[in-house]
């Protein structure tokens, strides 16, 4: 037994070892590196993937072009893995290491808030996706949000509630999180505002299955709109029961449960009636940049792609076009990026305010009757 | 009244399997005195065994169902041989964490395979609803109550009609006597795990249409699952039961009529007061010298 | 008194050694490591001496550092000022909660703890007004010690090391003193030691108020280390790692808390070649040294000459007071 534990014991520190084996990074010339933090393993990697490949994508389309003004980019990923704590981990490990010019953290906002102080220690341009408002509110220079926030969406919902639904007494369900709490807080005030006070709001746990409850109390509140602040799964399995329940008012959703992860997971009918307030319509109707998107994606990876991987797609064209126009240098990058007006990225309209949020667009739209296809009903600025 | 029928029926499907995965997670316990924390992760093999034979491979029905029941039986033999026979000789923490480890690597064998996107498990009764009192109930959550209630009575029959139950409740009430009355021990606690595997790959089969499938499903049923257990009673198979209904339904109707947002915080409350008062449960034993 | 201050004294020179031509990065996952040391050390005091099976540490380790998140942000305390009242909150609170709870041994206080956890995490989410909800509480100040801000990761590190020292050394001196050999009594008897005269409830409490204060004291160091509380980072996988780091390391010695710790905090960094695969292979390692390790990384001590038992190994049980420190 003493020989097996040994065996075992030199196995283990010769996997141990082989990292630290590694060689260093070679300080060549050429490439520009980019890192990304990706959420590549564990449950956060549903979304990670999304932009894992998008960026991969932008990488190659922005090299084929000519580079910048002939030097190559080269993007190193780092997994953020399960946590904040590994998050920041990784962040960390890629400034050292990569020592790259530009960062992409993930769309998660509890990793954004966690590997903020770090990204001001580096004093490197930085973009994001994480939708919580708090991740702008720090005064934190470096940060770029490249998605709405979330207080966005709450309001673009709001606004496809009252003008569009003409709804006069919503209800609102969201997810027991900072997105869900937060915007319906948001979508409550602005209803309150505009006359339309809500009946009920109801709440729901990350990891609840059944919403026979919540929806059940909407309905007896004589809700005749429900509003949903949802996550792909949840948000789903939401579109289903409301169905099944035999819910007739209609929906209005948040922009996950129409992602292709949830949409997968519907059938036509659970479609009906609803609505969605997406960050974009991915679809080749929108237009010619938009249909080489969606086309080169679903060609290279097989899967349709997201609204999330666009804004990463987007985040590095723009990065892109700023290092073209004045260069590397952090500072000077920074600037660029935090005085861009009206940059037409694919599937938004980039803008920068004091704050870091650049996007105020979102998309209004609803199913094909009898068919999952979505098509857009409205475009809506939010100022 | 309707919306009352439709909640009651909704937490008992969900009570149901609860129960299923809690009876997997007792007897399992009862046998061999592991406190299974993969639990959970047992229930997740079973929906995803379903997935690979039902969607994956495109078995009919009832071919894909056994298909699905027989690969979770063979786990449970390989989980019997390979985790615990290893560690059957140590002190309860090493295998309660050894339990989390092979969960772990459990949850990302399957991520590895089938990714992370979740599931839509079909349903052999898929869209069919059923109108009682006025409340729209679907036809698959009916059936979740009726197969728990088919499996406890087979379970019943098993236990204490067959001899191999019998002997298997004799393991769990005394390992030397049975060992002296001649009962080949290592085969009957090798069937207790592999049947606690089957209960949960029935539970991960019922689930699988009602919830979604997704690879990290496992740890909130398995908190759920511990929940009932308690309530119910440690080693008392009426008593999973009992506690895995009165866990659904306290999720369903106290999210209706006491706060959405706080309703877990209701069930492993209930658990904790239960814990500190009566922590043999509603039909446990009294505790003498556990632990 | 010269193991304690041998003990506290080798953490502080090695710990200085490493930290003076180490990266940024590796003296990150050192800090980390120092905070995980300091909540395990405290959770030896719960299960490696008193037998008390915990998995609400990461709860406890979640007050401290809520504690002084709050205070530092919502009611702008002073960090110094803080750091005890959120110690002492939590200390309280434990020995509180420990009272009816502690009456269960086993799997029972097992399942029990993890349902504190879980319900700290529910509270935690939902208490918006006070804890920030699951965005948490960000911009938490920095700590200065004696008019030094801690502003990176090398002079956090001398300060964690410092606290680390000062608490192995205590624990050292617990463990030697009556009132460790009393809760190691309780551990290995509970009946014979009510019969020695031990009062096992207060032992029993004392050390898990004793665990809850260590992880109260990680959980400081963690809020102003990161500077940014949510509470994902106190959920019950954290406490079973805490447990599973006292375990690979060794339970019941103070050196086996802190190499637990600093494993298991390195084994997902340098798993990270592995790409998609290195959890289902973490898994995996974390078995094979629950199965062949079972006495902890510490327990290979016995194969240094200085360590050889005095008495034949028949006659030592596998968890000896001998091997642990």
């Amino acid at each position: 037994m003493n020989l097996t534990r040994k065996q075992f014991l030199m196995a283990m520190m010769g996997a141990a070892a082989l990292p630290l084996a590694s060689p260093a990074f070679a300080q060549q010339n050429a490439p520009i590196v980019i890192g990304a933090t990706v959420p590549i393993t564990g449950p956060l990697s549903l979304t990670g993937k999304q932009y894992h490949n998008s960026l991969t994508m932008a990488e190659e389309d922005i090299n084929k072009a000519g580079g910048i003004n002939g030097r190559n980019i080269k993007i190193v990923f780092e997994d953020t893995q399960a946590s904040n704590s590994t998050a920041v981990n990784a962040f960390i490990k890629l400034a050292q290491d990569a020592k790259p010019s530009f960062f992409f953290l993930s769309s998660y906002s509890t990793q954004n808030l966690a590997a903020a102080p770090e990204v001001k220690k580096v004093g490197v341009p930085t973009m994001y996706a994480g939708g919580a408002d708090v991740v702008a509110e720090s005064g934190n220079e470096w940060m770029f949000r490249i998605r709405p926030a979330d207080s966005v969406a709450a309001v673009g919902m709001v606004r496809c509630a009252i003008d569009i639904l003409k709804t006069k007494k919503p209800g609102i369900l969201y997810i027991q999180n900072d997105f869900g709490q937060g915007g319906a807080n948001v979508a409550a005030k602005q209803l309150e505002a505009a006359g339309v006070p809500v009946v009920g709001m109801e709440a729901y746990g990350q990891n609840d299955k059944d919403f026979s409850a919540q929806l059940l109390a909407l309905r007896s509140k004589g809700a005749d709109t429900i509003l949903m602040l949802v996550y792909p799964q949840d948000g789903a399995l939401l579109l289903r029961q409301a169905k099944m329940l035999g819910l007739k008012m209609p929906l209005v959703t948040s922009a996950a449960a129409l992602v292709p992860a949830a949409l997968q997971l519907l059938a036509p009918g659970d479609l009906d009636n609803v609505m969605g307030v997406v960050d974009a319509h991915m679809d080749a109707s929108v237009g010619e940049r938009m249909k080489g998107y969606v086309e080169r994606y679903k060609t290279k990876f097989g899967t349709d792609p997201d609204p999330y991987g666009l804004s990463y797609y987007d985040g590095a064209m723009l990065m892109a076009d700023g290092m073209r126009k004045v260069g590397t240098d952090a500072k000077a990058l920074r600037d660029w990026l935090a005085n861009v007006k009206n940059w037409q990225g694919i599937g938004h309209d980039y803008s920068y305010d004091a704050k870091g949020n650049g996007v105020f667009d979102l998309a209004v739209v609803k199913a094909k009757p009898g068919t999952k296809t979505l098509e857009l009903v409205q475009s809506i600025k939010v100022n | 009244m309707a919306d009352f029928i439709q909640l009651f029926i909704n937490g008992l499907a969900i009570g149901s399997v609860y129960a299923l995965a809690a009876i997997g997670f007792i007897i399992v316990y009862s046998a061999t005195g592991v406190v299974n924390f993969a639990a959970g992760q047992f229930v997740m093999f079973g929906t995803f065994a379903g997935v690979a034979a039902l969607m994956n491979f495109g078995m009919p029905w009832p071919v894909g169902y056994a298909v699905s029941l027989a690969a979770m039986a063979v786990f449970g033999a390989l989980f019997f041989l390979l985790i615990y026979l290893p560690l059957r000789k140590s002190a309860v923490l090493t295998i309660i964490i050894g339990t989390v480890a092979i969960g772990i690597t459990m949850q990302n064998a399957a991520q590895l395979t089938f990714g992370s996107w979740p599931f839509r498990l079909p349903s052999p009764l898929e869209g069919i609803m059923v109108d009682i009192g006025g409340a729209v109930i679907a036809a698959h959550a009916l059936a979740v109550v009726v197969v728990t209630g088919v499996m406890i009575a087979l379970l019943w029959l098993l236990f204490y009609r067959t001899s191999v139950g019998i002997g298997m409740r004799a393991v769990a009430q005394d390992v030397q006597a049975a060992r002296l009355m001649g009962l080949n021990v290592n085969r009957l606690l090798a069937l207790s795990w592999i049947l606690a595997a089957v209960l949960a790959g029935v539970a991960g089969l019922m689930l699988g249409p009602m919830w979604f499938a997704d690879v990290s499903m496992g740890d909130p049923i398995a908190l759920k699952a511990f929940a009932a257990t308690i309530i119910g009673g440690f080693g008392s198979l009426p008593g999973a039961i009992a506690g895995g209904l009165f866990v659904g339904l306290t999720e369903v109707l106290g999210a209706s009529y006491i706060s959405s947002a706080y309703k877990d915080l209701i069930a492993f409350g209930i658990m904790i007061l239960f814990l500190l008062v009566r922590p043999q449960g509603v039909f446990g034993e009294r505790i003498q010298d556990r632990g | 008194m010269r193991i304690p201050l041998a003990l506290a004294f080798g953490i502080f020179a090695i710990g200085l050694v490493l930290s003076a031509f180490l990266s940024d990065y590796n003296l990150r996952l050192l800090n980390l490591s120092v905070i995980a040391a300091v909540a395990v050390i405290g959770l030896n005091f719960a299960f490696g001496y008193a037998g008390l099976i915990s998995l609400s540490h990461a709860a406890f380790v979640g007050m401290g550092a809520y504690g002084v998140a709050i205070l530092t942000t919502k009611f702008g305390w002073l960090p110094w000022l803080a750091v005890p009242v959120a110690i002492g909150i939590t200390v309280v609170f434990s020995a509180l909660i420990g009272f009816p709870l502690l009456r269960l041994r086993g799997h029972y206080l097992a399942l029990a703890t993890l349902g504190l956890n879980v319900a700290f995490y529910i509270v935690a989410t939902n208490w918006i007004e006070l804890t920030g909800g699951t965005n948490g509480i960000a911009r938490i100040p920095e700590l200065s010690f004696l008019g030094y801000p801690l502003a990176d990761e090398r002079s956090f590190l001398w300060f964690g090391l410092g606290v680390l020292g000062v608490l192995a050394a205590g624990a050292s001196l617990i463990h030697r003193s009556r009132y460790g050999r009393a809760m190691m009594a309780v551990r290995d008897d509970e009946i014979a030691s009510e019969m020695t005269g031990i009062n096992t409830t207060v032992v029993k409490i004392a050390a898990f108020a004793l665990a809850a204060g260590c992880a109260a004291v990680a959980g400081c160091l963690f809020a102003f280390h990161v500077r940014f509380v949510a509470p994902e980072d106190f959920n019950y996988a954290h406490s079973i790692t805490y447990l599973a780091m006292l375990i690979v390391g060794g339970e019941g010695s103070i050196v086996g808390a802190i190499l637990g710790a600093i494993v298991l905090t390195f084994l997902p960094e340098w798993l990270r070649f592995l790409g998609t695969a290195y959890l289902a292979f973490f898994g995996l390692l974390m078995l094979g040294i629950l199965i062949f390790l079972p006495t902890g990384i510490v327990g290979l001590g016995r194969f240094l000459p200085w360590r050889r038992p005095k008495r034949p190994a028949a006659i030592l049980g596998v968890r000896s007071t001998e091997v642990s420190s």
